[in-house]
């Protein structure tokens, strides 16, 4: 059963049909959720949040029904949006408590998680002072401390990294990766960085124009495809390219001593030394290009009409 | 003294808002191409923007930005091109409106104004129904691709951006990165801040550093990483015996630190002497002992220099 | 010796009902609304009629004391038109307190946007109204029906004739002359409170949507040459279901006469365009036409 299934899912908002459509599950542990602005990955998660009812189609998050099972959805869910969301007069504490017990902690069980949560995301004194006072940095945390408090099974992050400093940045993005780790719960992140979803997701969904675009399997295509060889060379690489070419491999030179070459299986990585070394060229940088993510979403903005499908690689 | 015309110019400047520090004392010159400002939030990116545009004036010290001083005002903002990092727009206009007025306010006729604030859209690829929509109905990303709109369509010399790219899509990113290379191809001075430091690595000539109000570091960002020798060069090695590999580099003298990779199947190391280590590296691949997968500097980027120089002064807590 | 780790670990213990969550927001909006200086000193002023009505009540009932200070005049007297007049000026109070209460109960929320992170929660937008609903009914309550049924029972303690039995209905008109009250003012000022943004000008206009009309209703009067005007004006209307409550004498002496059915009618209509306003800005995400 996955974490969140869509089964034709269609939802209009002011006249206009935002979601056009949606058929797939998501079984990863945790999904990155791309797509250009305005393809509808915010109406996703709000109808999923249930603060939009779908006029078709439906959505399933846990298997529980996003037009019946409202309130039972949001018990099991953490929500970290966007923007700025707070009571500013309150203090984190306070704040982290109050979020916990509307989700059903008694109170004395809130205030325990809500102290436990402020000190896994990384406020310290500062949980005391008033909202209102926090740095944007500060302002993330929270959000991300009052969806964890009350344990939801599934944590919906939307942009987790906006405005971070990089120091910040890789802090919550070992935050997520810790989270993903514990294995309780699941992730959905939607983020415009796809770097961060890179690092930190298994599986994407590619939105466009309101309908799926792709729906990816990132770590399987890492294991896939080892003989794209991406190189920086020094000395004497036309002579480099030429054996390699008559060796029966294909080879390309560029500008700043980079060399691209695709292996037959027969090869390895050290008949490029080899071979380096016979014809007075030196590798200063290899590595095996992987289909990154970049590429899969170039490829799925070029689909029209959202069939969704496995993104391929090329032959 | 002609090279001055060309570059922008902070000498010894200050700012201090009543108490609180904006910069102090900082001595720089940028040169036309792309310069990205980096550091913390609140470490002075925004106040150094501020004064290279004339918004405000420093408290001590002289700025010249291309032979101009922000109290020759007409003049120094016609060249000037500023995109904010604040999201709010005046009421009631639609974008185009917005673009158009902000041209008009530098003298020239409707028609002419007209073809610019086209072009300008153009050149950001807002499509032209969105432009003529109402601002308040437009998402954070077309919003981002109108301030910017509003900032080259002037055709300034100098095109200042804080946080261009925050709240735009991956392809939206791309492109404005292309913009903004061409621009800087073509002898513009674009300065930009900017926490994505991939992006950084990618497209700037140069990187500013800045954290507390103080100028740490700027230059080219391999030039910068050289300078930082307290810190050797880092490279990961990803192989299938990394620690056989890291006795034989450490047997020939080559490595100063080594370190494995969580996953066991790499390992990094430091070396004083880059060009000595790559043919040692080279001559134990051919060898064969150790299967050697991928190279790669590990530290020669933006990140890094940010870590050693900057690390966590910066941190929220 | 041991070393511990303190990572992440789920819930597993017991929830609430769902219910129950509408209490919660219930309970911290009371602690939000109750945790300002001014609200207590509100308060306490708002009870100070109550203290000057008790004493003026001990005066009425002790034939001694009432010799001494008023000298055997008929003017003092404990009846309907008397409670009419407690009633009314406590009702009075509760605008104030309601005016500067029910914008602390929603503005916080609205001004930093916190609906999207507390509409996340199991709680509907209904749950939420109901909640801050509960809260400044529960205030309100403190300053309008408590302390009048308390004097209500002093008197029927202190009256030197049987006085209770045949009052009883007086009490049960207070009371619900005082929950009509109180369900109106809590309904217009969260409406108010959520459709203005700033908690000040909330305040004022909650006395604006109570007085203003009034005036409209005075202007088409004249024009018109007819009573229905008087509908739009709020103090003649609750003053009139007040005293058909409470069985008092009518203070405008049957010059107005307006039906039972058109004062109610008034009343609904308000309650529904409160609702109304609610439906539209209570939202976890606006949403943007064009």
């Amino acid at each position: 059963m996955g974490v969140i299934a869509l089964d034709r899912l269609e939802v209009r908002l002011g006249g206009r049909t935002v979601l056009n459509g949606l058929t797939g599950e998501l079984r990863g542990h945790a999904v990155g959720l791309l797509g250009p602005n305005g393809a509808g990955k915010s109406t996703l998660i709000n109808t999923l949040l249930g603060f939009h009812e779908p006029s078709g189609g439906n959505a399933k998050v846990l298997g529980l029904d996003a037009r019946t099972d409202r309130m039972r959805i949001r018990q099991s869910v953490g929500y970290m949006p966007e923007n700025d969301s707070f009571i500013g007069n309150m203090s984190g504490v306070r704040f982290v408590r109050y979020m916990a017990e509307l989700s059903g902690l008694p109170p004395a069980a809130a205030l325990e998680r809500a102290h436990e949560a402020l000190f896994y995301v990384g406020l310290g004194e500062v949980r005391y002072r008033k909202i209102s006072t926090y740095s944007l940095g500060m302002k993330q945390l929270i959000k991300l401390a009052q969806a964890l408090a009350h344990g939801p099974k599934l944590l919906i992050l939307d942009e987790p990294t906006n405005g971070l400093d990089p120091t910040a940045r890789q802090r919550m993005v070992q935050l997520i990766k810790e989270i993903r780790k514990e294995g309780s719960m699941h992730m959905l992140i939607s983020s415009h960085l796809l770097r961060d979803i890179d690092e930190t997701c298994d599986e994407v969904l590619i939105l466009n124009k309101g309908r799926i675009a792709a729906i990816s399997n990132i770590e399987e295509e890492r294991r896939s495809h080892r003989n794209f060889i991406e190189m920086e060379m020094t000395g004497n690489t036309e002579a480099f390219a030429e054996k390699m070419q008559a060796k029966g491999c294909e080879c390309a030179r560029f500008a700043g001593g980079r060399v691209k070459v695709v292996m037959p299986d027969a090869l390895g990585q050290r008949d490029l030394y080899v071979i380096a070394a016979e014809t007075g060229a030196e590798i200063r940088r290899i590595q095996t290009r992987r289909d990154s993510l970049e590429d899969i979403f170039l490829r799925a903005m070029e689909y029209e009409g959202g069939r969704i499908d496995h993104v391929s690689l090329p032959a | 003294m002609n090279a001055a015309v060309d570059t922008i110019r902070f000498e010894n400047v200050s700012k201090f808002y009543g108490e609180v520090l904006g910069v102090n004392r900082i001595t720089v010159t940028l040169s036309p191409g792309i310069t990205t400002l980096v550091g913390p939030n609140g470490s002075g990116k925004t106040t150094l923007m501020n004064l290279m545009t004339g918004l405000v004036q420093p408290s001590r010290g002289k700025i010249s930005v291309l032979g101009l001083e922000p109290s020759n005002a007409t003049e120094f903002f016609c060249n000037v091109g500023y995109c904010a990092q604040f999201d709010s727009f005046p009421r009631g206009l639609t974008g185009f409106q917005f673009v158009l007025d902000s041209l008009m306010l530098f003298g020239m006729s409707e028609e002419d104004a007209h073809g610019l604030a086209a072009e300008a859209l153009e050149r950001v690829q807002l499509d032209a129904a969105a432009a003529h929509r109402n601002i308040a109905g437009y998402s954070k990303g077309m919003r981002q691709k109108i301030r910017l709109a509003q900032a080259i369509a002037h055709h300034p010399r100098v095109l200042v951006l804080d946080e261009p790219l925050n709240g735009l899509d991956p392809m939206a990113r791309a492109e404005s990165l292309a913009l903004f290379q061409e621009l800087g191809r073509q002898g513009m001075h674009v300065v930009i801040s900017s926490h994505i430091l991939d992006e950084v690595d990618r497209v700037s000539d140069r990187v500013v550093l800045i954290t507390g109000g103080y100028l740490i570091a700027q230059g080219n960002i391999h030039e910068v990483r050289q300078e930082v020798r307290d810190k050797p060069m880092q490279l990961l090695i990803r192989c299938d015996k990394p620690d056989l590999l890291a006795s034989k580099m450490f047997a020939v003298n080559h490595c100063v630190e080594a370190r494995l990779h969580a996953d066991g199947r790499g390992i990094f190391l430091r070396t004083g002497d880059v060009d000595q280590f790559y043919r040692v590296l080279n001559e134990i691949a051919i060898e064969g002992v150790v299967k050697i997968e991928a190279v790669a500097p590990f530290d020669d980027n933006a990140n890094a220099i940010y870590q050693y120089l900057i690390g966590s002064d910066g941190s929220t807590t | 010796m041991s070393v511990f780790q303190h990572d992440y670990r789920p819930y597993d213990g017991p929830t609430t009902a769902l219910w129950k969550r509408p209490l919660v927001l219930a309970r911290y909006g009371l602690a939000e609304a109750w945790g300002s200086k001014i609200t207590v000193g509100l308060a306490v002023l708002g009870l100070l009629p109550c203290v000057v009505d008790l004493v003026l009540m001990y005066l009425a009932d002790n034939p001694v004391a009432k010799m001494l200070v008023v000298g055997g005049s008929k003017v003092l007297e404990i009846n309907e038109k008397f409670f009419f007049g407690v009633l009314e000026t406590q009702c009075w109070f509760a605008l104030v307190l309601a005016a500067w209460i029910a914008p602390r109960l929603v503005s916080f929320d609205l001004g930093d946007n916190a609906l999207p992170i507390l509409l996340s929660h199991p709680l509907s937008r209904f749950g939420y109204v109901l909640g801050k609903f509960i809260a400044l009914v529960v205030s309100l309550s403190y300053v309008t029906w408590i302390p009048v049924l308390i004097l209500f029972l002093y008197q029927c303690y202190a009256s030197p004739v049987p006085w209770a039995a045949g009052h009883l209905g007086l009490a049960v008109g207070m009371f619900l002359g005082a929950v009509v009250w109180i369900v109106m003012l809590s309904l217009i000022g969260l409406a108010v409170s959520s459709w203005v943004k700033w908690r000040v000008i909330a305040t004022g206009a909650m006395f604006a949507v109570i007085f203003v009309p009034a005036g409209v209703g005075g202007i088409a009067n004249a024009i018109l040459r007819t009573k229905w005007g008087f509908l739009l004006n709020v103090p003649v209307v609750m003053s009139e279901l007040w005293q058909r409550l409470l069985g008092a004498p009518d203070i405008f002496n049957g010059r107005l006469e307006l039906p039972n059915m058109a004062i109610a009618g008034v009343l609904i209509a308000a309650s529904l365009a409160c609702v109304a306003v609610l439906n539209a800005r209570i939202r976890a995400r606006e949403v943007v036409r064009g």
